[in-house]
């Protein structure tokens, strides 16, 4: 498997007068879980998105890397994997028939697909609901199909955009040992979530507020530098500046 | 990784094809669409107008005034009522159409070989059935000069008219081809508008684009299953025509499915434009309804002759592809035109399919840009 990181310099994006991003230098360093924490309207979505290459920048540079050398997004395309927030799956569709889908997309042969799919129905324990519709399927169930369909492909960078969005604590759970067995295998993986406690279980966080970045780094030194309890902490204390 | 992948889109047009057969909206509008059509022009609307209510004041009473009133009740047109003491007044409270008034006199002077008027009033206030009505007078008064005034017409002449390619000038021959113009304008241009914005609206299409398939891949492999879907319902309307209400073709198959073919794809190309604009299923709904009906339904000559138009409406039409196709369709069931005589209309069909599918495609976006 190749690795990939990727590095912004400045990114903004406005939409008319809307300032999205502004100005965020980001280091999405190879082979670890990254978090991209902040609440809602912080600009995370807008970020999944510029990464994904969904959105032109306004301003500011997207470097894609691989195997440590710069290259071009067409390049860099094919090794990655972006689940969106919003809910994209079809409903009318069963799982077995958005594999089948997605494997078409992919162009995986039928050995390749065989044995992905089998492997990852495993780690989702979705087997058996095979041809149960996606728009029967549980919170949790239709967000682990989701990183199945982006995962059929096995990807070297995965952006997954809000991926534990209202999905319940056990599933969340099962959800990020998912993420770190990806981890482990070396791929990238970033994560937006606005769920504080979901920071902790990154290796790198960075901290959006209002289209900027707080911080950046390992958690525990993240807090440590901003003498914070938890990540909540950082940014109630930034509200309140933000107030004065 | 670059070019056109067939499987790719092929994959897609599959999965189009499973959202169709589940769900019961585009299936009924597909399929109900045509029957509902054909059903309503072929036996709810003519645009004949016929058993017009015939008041007939006959102050003559002779044999010429009653060989007169025959004349009008045998063309068909026309239903005697009882007329009373006002006639005029039956007009008014619409218990007549039209009155009919044969002086004193009238079988008199028919019997010396002299010029003789009788005065025929009409209800004005629908000058639709009106003017159709003044169509059938004409005929009738050289049916009348004739079996009145003898062998010879007053003038001295005898004029058969004889109408080709539709003798009997049966509407339905008129209507119902032309229904092939609206089932693909309105079909074509609503479902496409709607698989598309669905797609942008569910956030699916967010999905599709961060894959590796290429948009044209998405676009053919989503238009595939509508354009067979509309041809057929082309089919239908085409066996309605023929087998239903006796409509002859005169002309080639190949050249009528030809013409379908490119109306399609600019009807295709409409709605995946509206989706585009649009991205939201309502709005793409009502833009689909005013685009694909109103041009195929009025500017089309399905109903109103394009000829008869202002000037620039008449020049308006020429951009359009119902316009077009409608020439083609009529020309090629009843009269067998060939690709020679309408040479015209199959260009300016080519030129606007192309135009409007470039435009679609230039349109089509390939990333979440707003």
């Amino acid at each position: 498997m190749n690795s990939f990181s990727i590095k912004t310099e400045n990114l903004s994006k406005s939409f008319g007068a809307v300032k999205a991003l502004k100005g965020v230098s980001f280091d999405f360093s190879e082979g670890l879980l990254h978090g991209l924490i902040g609440s809602n309207g912080a600009g995370k979505t807008t970020a999944m998105r510029l990464l994904a290459g969904l959105l032109r920048p306004s301003s500011g540079s997207i470097t894609y890397f691989k195997d440590g050398k710069a290259a071009d997004f067409a390049e860099f395309r094919p090794g990655l994997a972006y689940m969106p927030q919003q809910a994209s799956l079809y409903p009318d569709l069963s799982i077995e028939e958005h594999l089948e889908f997605f494997r078409a997309l992919y162009r995986l042969d039928a050995e390749t697909y065989a044995r992905r799919s089998a492997g990852l129905l495993e780690i989702t324990r979705l087997g058996k609901f095979l041809k149960r519709r996606a728009g029967q399927l549980s919170g949790g169930m239709y967000k682990k199909l989701g990183l199945m369909c982006a995962l059929l492909q096995s990807p070297s960078a995965l952006l997954l955009d809000e991926p534990t969005n209202g999905v319940d604590p056990i599933s969340r759970r099962e959800f990020w040992e998912l993420l770190y067995g990806l981890a482990a295998d070396r791929v990238l993986v970033i994560v937006s979530t606005a769920y504080m406690d979901e920071a902790e279980r990154c290796a790198r966080v960075h901290l959006l507020d209002d289209g900027t970045l707080l911080a950046s780094g390992e958690p525990r030194a993240v807090l440590e530098e901003a003498g914070a309890a938890g990540f909540e902490e950082i940014f109630i204390r930034r509200g309140k500046g933000a107030e004065r | 990784m670059n070019g056109f992948d067939l499987n790719r889109a092929y994959s897609v047009a599959r999965k189009e094809v499973m959202h169709i057969l589940r769900d019961p909206f585009t299936l009924v509008l597909a399929l109900g669409l045509p029957v509902m059509l054909v059903t309503f022009f072929g036996y709810a609307i003519d645009f004949e107008v016929r058993d017009i209510k015939l008041a007939v004041s006959d102050l003559d009473q002779g044999p010429a005034a009653r060989r007169l009133k025959e004349i009008f009740t045998s063309s068909g047109y026309f239903i005697p009522v009882e007329a009373g003491s006002g006639t005029v007044g039956m007009l008014d409270s619409g218990k007549a159409d039209a009155a009919l008034f044969i002086e004193p006199g009238f079988s008199r002077t028919v019997m010396g070989g002299g010029p003789v008027t009788a005065q025929f009033i009409m209800d004005g206030s629908d000058n639709s059935k009106a003017a159709a009505v003044s169509g059938y007078l004409a005929g009738i008064q050289r049916s009348a000069a004739f079996k009145l005034g003898g062998a010879a017409t007053p003038e001295g002449l005898a004029v058969e008219t004889r109408f080709l390619y539709n003798a009997e000038l049966n509407s339905q021959w008129f209507t119902i081809p032309g229904l092939a113009a609206i089932i693909i304008g309105l079909l074509a241009i609503l479902l496409t508008a709607l698989t598309v914005a669905r797609e942008w609206e569910n956030g699916s299409m967010e999905l599709l684009l961060s894959t590796p398939v290429r948009p044209i891949e998405i676009i053919a492999g989503k238009l595939a299953p509508y354009a067979l879907l509309v041809l057929g319902g082309v089919f239908f309307v085409y066996l309605s025509s023929r087998f239903v209400f006796g409509v002859p073709f005169a002309g080639s198959r190949p050249l009528f499915l030809a013409f379908c073919l490119l109306y399609v794809v600019s009807a295709l190309s409409q709605g995946l434009f509206i989706s585009v604009a649009t991205r939201q299923q309502q709005v793409a709904m009502q833009f689909a309804m005013i685009i694909g009906l109103l041009p195929s339904l009025l500017l089309s000559g399905f109903i109103f002759p394009v000829e008869s138009m202002p000037p620039f409406f008449n020049y308006f039409t020429m951009i359009l592809p119902p316009r077009w196709f409608m020439e083609a369709v009529r020309g090629i069931f009843l009269k067998g035109a060939g690709l020679r005589e309408l040479a015209l209309p199959f260009l300016a069909l080519l030129a606007l399919s192309a135009a409007l599918l470039a435009l679609a495609l230039k349109k089509f976006k390939t990333d979440m840009e707003p």
